[in-house]
């Protein structure tokens, strides 16, 4: 076993050296006569140098044993003796500790004395010397130091090799918290070594070339496997050497220590170890726990660290001193225990918990006990759990519990336990013992709380009634009974049985008054009757509804009583009243009581909840008494009225929101504010300037009948825009700042304008219906028809009597100068002569219209040009040359020819022209227009038309002509046109 | 970490031995397996034992504690020189014969088992010492393997020499320190005698196995 410090070992104990001292003076009494004799013999052989010095080590423990003796004293008997010890380490002169040591001692006596080194023995040589003084009474002449003895040295460096490096101290068990010198002697290596302490390089100080020491303080526990110093060269950085340190946790003194019997035959010690100090690679076990009792004397050690159980032996013994020793190979702890056994008594848990004689309301609880012997009694407790609820009960015990658990509740679920102690000199109670049980029904103790309804106008009567508490019920409710009594005739009574869990039922009954009686019935009976009677007059009489102001904790009510001979009042109203069930609630109070507080966790703010209170008089029949309504808390009215204008006129409109309901706000509605936004800055009377949350400036109009749904808005300007708003308003706030509407008041004078306009339009409208209607008449006297003279008489007469198929005038006998087609429009239908086909393209109509370019051979250009128009017929036509344009003698340019004649600038030139004519002629055309004064010999009469019409006729006395600039001339036509292109021309055109 | 590298071995070893599977009814149909089985067998159970060393090793060093845990730890081989050394020249190793290839795994492992058992005594842990005992338990059962081997080769064990037994006791100048160097080394030349032993038998397996004409003859004279 390693100790903690060295021993110190002395000659003497310290029992001979007391006894020393009692009698130091009968000796200094007897030796006082040979003193001057005495001190002449020492004088001779002075000095007392201490010898034969000689040191042993111990590694482990660093520990240096010392051991000398002083020859020179004379006489045999002890001296008081100081020795002076000087420790070099090493060299000589290099001194490190230096002590006294007193002690007394005979001649040749050897003295024991140890050192323990801080530093490893190993690290270093160490010398030793010693001197001594007498420090004796009876010898003051002695009293001087004297010579040093030799030096001793001590070497206890491995004789290994020298190449090779050491740590020290080797596998060194120390506690944690502790400090400690470590060293590492470095023999011949020259190259740099570094130490590391699991892998943290340490630093040291040198001790010499080869040794180098380092100082750890309070280190730490790392592992049980030891906490490893390595030292490597750093420049082959390869572990040399290294030495591992077994930290130990500190060993703590054993807490809770406690001892206890259940059975007075063992004692139970317990106790909470603390810390396990063990250490791995054999270094420490476990601390060891042994229990000594002072009394008895007996030890004994325990196999288990945290408790240990003692023999109680039959010697009466009632007095315990126990000693709880713990203890590792750095340290060792105890505790004291002293008590008396019988106080120490843990009993044994109750055992066989019975119930007997269960009924609804009382049960007998028994129980056994472990018996202590005849002079313990047990204090035994019994606690009773149910309905959340806990009762105790203490009960003295012998042997045999018993226990009369009674008020209980029928229909409930009990658990019963129980657990005991002793009753003298109580220590602990015992585990818990227990069972649980169930009381029996019985009826329900209470009856039912009924109220009705009934529907205004009818004879229907809603029965409603509440659960019984589980208290009353006494059971599971399994019906409801219902018996109706008519009160005004003797007739049958009218039972019904509504099976739980309904909570209403209804009945029809007639104009009579009726006693309702109601019962709950459960497995063991029924309840009391709730009697409730209706009235064949139930007289509800119109009651002014009151408003009362919620708070959240419901409504504060009170009423005035009509009559001073009442059973109660009853407060009925509805905690969903949006919902179609209403969830319809009641509150009887007794006839003393004229106001009420009214609350329910269904109460939600913004719900407005109407209340009634009914008087019942003593014959049980309600009178309504009074009604209030009222809003836990109001709140903002979450939307405004859906407004519409009507009446508009420029000076005022008028604002309507009828369907606003003001019974199913948040809030009662106190009225109304209109606001009314305009450019003009004066408000008119009846309103007054209001800044909106948007910091706009309004006019503000207040309402505050809530019931007046109609504004009109006057004295406005007309054609103006305004802007309004309608929100409702509480007694607090009002609606929510929504968007305003638009709306423009008209003009004043289009009234004025349609008074006058509207009739003048109608007669214009009736004049030229008139005038439609009169047509012919009109034509014919406006302007007449110009008579036809293929029509005329003469003409008829010619056909008849020459060839029928000529006619008077044929185109084929004309040789026109030119052929103007005025108004012909795109897309018009062109009839072929042969085939009637249609052409309706613009290209085709341009063909055309090239192919009635001039052909006459003997077209000698410009010729005496004559304008003239007939504007009946608003037609144009125009001759070739010279009208209005300049003469193009036949000498010009050919270069002109040939730009003009090329076929595109022609085609571009007559659809230019060609389009011109499609609308109005412009100023200053170049084209002349010769309208003629007649018809086309062809008009009216498309269907004599032929062939032969392609022979040019020999002249014409009416022909239209036009006059088609020089720069237009087409070349004449191919052998390929189609010159019957010509006759395309119908007279309608040329009407057109 | 750990845990993949053992699923990794587990699953080398289970697919080491099916891929034998195969084999091994096929050479019995043969009539006389010879070594064949047996060397396999051996060779199989060194590469599970290489793999679960892995574990323990890396188990063991974190309870020395640093530097041993120290992945570049390489200390001087100071009071190791009684391990049996696994490293040998290549060439001497090549021209070594079955008896001596077999008998030098046989003492290696004899010696290592020795040593491995003294390892138990300074582990503390419940789990370190269950790993240990299990891991000598699968090395005894590789030396019984080899043993096997050598008998059915027709080798006689080698006999211990009277004093030669391996000890774990060490000297008085022999510190704790010294001993974890110890300990590691012998984990170390533990892994190294798995891996050479590995190719042992590699070497041994393909020496013993019959040309694959033979076995082709074999089976046809058997009905395949």
């Amino acid at each position: 076993m390693l100790l903690r410090d060295c021993p110190v070992i002395s000659k003497r104990k310290p029992e001979s050296m007391a006894l020393f001292a009692v009698f130091q003076t009968t000796f200094l009494l007897t030796l006082l006569s040979l003193r001057t004799h005495q001190s002449e013999v020492l004088a001779e052989h002075l000095p007392l140098t201490p010898e034969a010095l000689k040191v042993s080590v111990n590694s482990a423990q660093q520990c240096l044993h010392l051991q000398w003796t002083v020859h020179n004293l004379p006489y045999n008997q002890e001296f008081k003796m100081i020795f002076q010890i000087q420790i070099s380490r090493t060299e000589t002169s290099n001194v490190i500790w230096m002590g006294n040591y007193s002690t007394t001692m005979k001649r040749n006596e050897t003295v024991h004395w140890s050192w323990e080194s801080e530093l490893p023995l190993e690290c270093a040589a160490h010398f030793v010397r010693i001197r001594s003084v007498v420090d004796d009474a009876r010898f003051p002449e002695w009293n001087f130091w004297s010579s040093w003895s030799s030096w001793q040295e001590v070497n206890v460096q491995d004789s290994t090799g020298q190449d090779t490096l050491f740590v020290f101290p080797k596998d060194k068990l120390v506690e944690e918290g502790s400090n400690i010198t470590i060293c590492y002697i470095s023999g011949n290596i020259q190259n740099d070594i570094s130490c590391y302490l699991e892998g943290e390089q340490i630093h040291g100080e040198q001790l010499d070339p080869h040794v180098s020491t380092f100082k750890l303080e309070n280190v730490p526990f790392i592992r049980k496997g030891g906490t490893n110093i390595y030292c490597e060269e750093k420049q082959r950085k390869a572990i040399s050497n290294g030495t591992v340190l077994f930290v130990s946790k500190v060993l703590e003194e054993p807490k809770d220590f406690s001892c206890e019997t259940r059975d007075f035959k063992t004692l139970i010690c317990t106790w909470d170890p603390g810390a396990n100090t063990a250490l791995d690679w054999s270094k420490q076990p476990s601390q060891s726990y042994t229990l000594f009792e002072s009394y008895s004397g007996k030890k004994k050690h325990c196999e288990e660290k945290n408790r240990c159980n003692w023999q109680i032996t039959q010697d009466s013994q009632e007095i315990y001193n126990f000693t709880l020793i713990t203890e590792n190979y750095l340290r060792k702890r105890s505790v004291n225990l002293l008590f008396n056994l019988t106080h120490r008594v843990h009993p044994m848990s109750p055992f066989s918990v019975q119930f007997e004689n269960i009924s609804a309301t009382s049960a007998v609880m028994t129980w056994k006990v472990h018996s202590l012997g005849d002079y313990f009694t047990l204090l035994c407790q019994v606690e009773l759990h149910g309905e959340g609820k806990m009762i105790q009960h203490n009960v003295s015990v012998k042997a045999n519990g018993k226990y009369l658990l009674n008020e209980l509740e029928p229909n409930t679920e009990y658990v019963a336990q129980v657990h005991c102690a002793d009753d003298n000199h109580f220590w602990k109670w015992s585990e818990w013992s227990g069972r649980d049980f169930t009381t029996p029904e019985a009826a329900p103790s209470e009856a039912p709380d009924v109220w009705r309804t009934m529907k205004s106008g009818s004879h229907n009567v809603t029965l409603f009634w509440k659960p019984l508490s589980k208290f009353h019920a006494n059971g599971k409710i399994l019906f409801y009974n219902v018996a109706v009594e008519n009160l005004d005739k003797p007739s049958r009574l009218e039972h019904r049985s509504i099976p739980a869990p309904a909570n209403s039922t209804e009945l029809t009954l007639d104009g009579c008054s009726y006693q309702i009686r109601v019962t709950a019935s459960n497995s063991a009976g029924a309840s009391p009757a709730a009697v409730i009677v209706v009235s064949a007059a139930p007289g509800n009489k119109e009651i002014e509804e009151e408003i009362i102001e919620g708070t959240e904790d419901g409504f504060s009510m009170s009423w005035k009583p009509q009559s001073g001979d009442v059973m109660g009042y009853v407060v009925e109203w509805c905690d969903r009243p949006q919902d179609p069930l209403c969830d319809f609630q009641w509150k009887k109070l007794g006839p003393n009581t004229t106001s009420t507080v009214i609350s329910s966790d269904a109460f939600r703010p913004g719900v407005q909840y109407n209340f009634r209170i009914y008087e019942l008089s003593t014959k049980r029949i309600a009178h309504l008494l009074e009604r209030k309504t009222g809003y836990t808390r109001e709140l903002a009215p979450s939307d405004n009225p859906h407004v519409v204008t009507n009446n508009l006129t420029s000076h005022s409109f008028t604002l309507s929101w009828k369907n606003y309901s003001t019974k199913s706000q948040p809030a009662f509605i106190r009225g109304y504010h209109v606001y009314l936004k305009s450019k003009e800055e004066q408000c008119q009377p009846g309103a007054e300037k209001a800044v909106l949350p948007d910091d706009t400036v309004c006019c503000q109009y207040k309402i505050d009948n809530p019931e007046q749904k109609t504004f009109t808005v006057e004295n406005l300007k007309p054609e103006s825009f305004y802007e309004f708003l309608v929100t409702p308003h509480t007694s607090f706030s009002e609606g929510p700042s929504g968007t305003f509407t638009k709306v423009r008041t008209p003009d004043e004078y289009p009234y004025m304008l349609v008074h006058v306009i509207v009739p003048v339009v109608i007669c214009v409208v009736l004049l030229v219906c008139g005038c439609l209607l009169k047509s012919q008449w009109m034509k014919d006297k406006c302007y007449p028809d110009i008579p036809d003279p293929y029509k005329s008489s003469v003409l008829s007469l010619i056909k008849s009597k020459e060839n029928p198929h000529r006619t008077i005038m044929s185109i084929s006998d004309c040789i026109p100068d030119a052929i103007e087609v005025v108004n012909k429009q795109e897309g018009s239908k062109i009839q072929s002569l042969g085939t009637r086909k249609s052409l309706t393209e613009p290209e085709l109509t341009k063909l055309s219209y090239l192919y009635l370019l001039p052909t006459e051979k003997n077209y000698s250009g410009p010729g005496p040009c004559i304008c003239f128009e007939n504007y009946t017929y608003n037609q144009a036509a125009s001759d070739c040359a010279s009208c209005g344009h300049a003469p193009v003698s036949p000498e010009a340019p050919p270069s002109q020819w040939g730009l003009l004649t090329s076929s595109e600038n022609l085609l571009k030139a007559l659809e230019k022209n060609y389009m011109n004519s499609l609308g109005e002629i412009p100023a200053g055309e170049t084209t002349l227009n010769y309208v003629s004064q007649l018809a086309s010999p062809m008009s009216g009469d498309k269907d004599s038309l032929s062939t032969n019409a392609l022979v040019p006729p020999p002249c014409s006395e009416y022909k239209m002509q036009m006059a088609v600039p020089l720069c237009l001339a087409s070349p004449p036509p191919t052998e390929n046109s189609d010159l019957s292109s010509i006759t395309l021309l119908g007279p309608s055109e040329h009407y057109r | 970490m750990d845990m993949s590298w053992d699923s990794w071995g587990m699953l080398a070893c289970l697919c080491t031995v099916l891929w034998h599977l195969p084999a091994v009814p096929a050479l019995n149909r043969t009539g006389d397996p010879g070594p064949g089985p047996s060397i396999q067998k051996t060779y199989d159970l060194t590469r599970y034992l290489e793999h679960q060393l892995r574990s323990l090793a890396g188990t063991y060093l974190n309870y020395l504690g640093p530097p041993f845990n120290e992945p570049d730890f390489n200390p001087p081989r100071l009071g190791a020189d009684t391990l049996p050394r696994a490293t040998v020249n290549l060439e001497v190793w090549r021209s070594l014969n079955d008896k001596l290839r077999l008998t030098q795994n046989y003492e290696a492992y004899s010696h290592l088992l020795c040593y491995l058992r003294g390892l138990n005594r300074q582990a503390a842990t419940a789990e370190l010492r269950h790993s240990l005992a299990h891991f000598c338990t699968s090395l005894q059962g590789l030396l019984g393997s080899i043993a096997g081997v050598m008998a059915t080769l027709g080798y006689p064990l080698p006999q211990p020499l009277p004093g030669t037994e391996p000890t774990w006791t060490p000297g008085p100048a022999h510190s704790d320190f010294l001993q974890k160097m110890d300990d590691f080394w012998l984990l170390k030349e533990l892994q190294t005698w798995l891996w050479r032993s590995a190719k042992d038998f590699n070497r041994l397996k393909k020496k013993m196995q019959p040309p694959a004409a033979a076995v082709t003859l074999h089976l046809e004279a058997h009905g395949f």
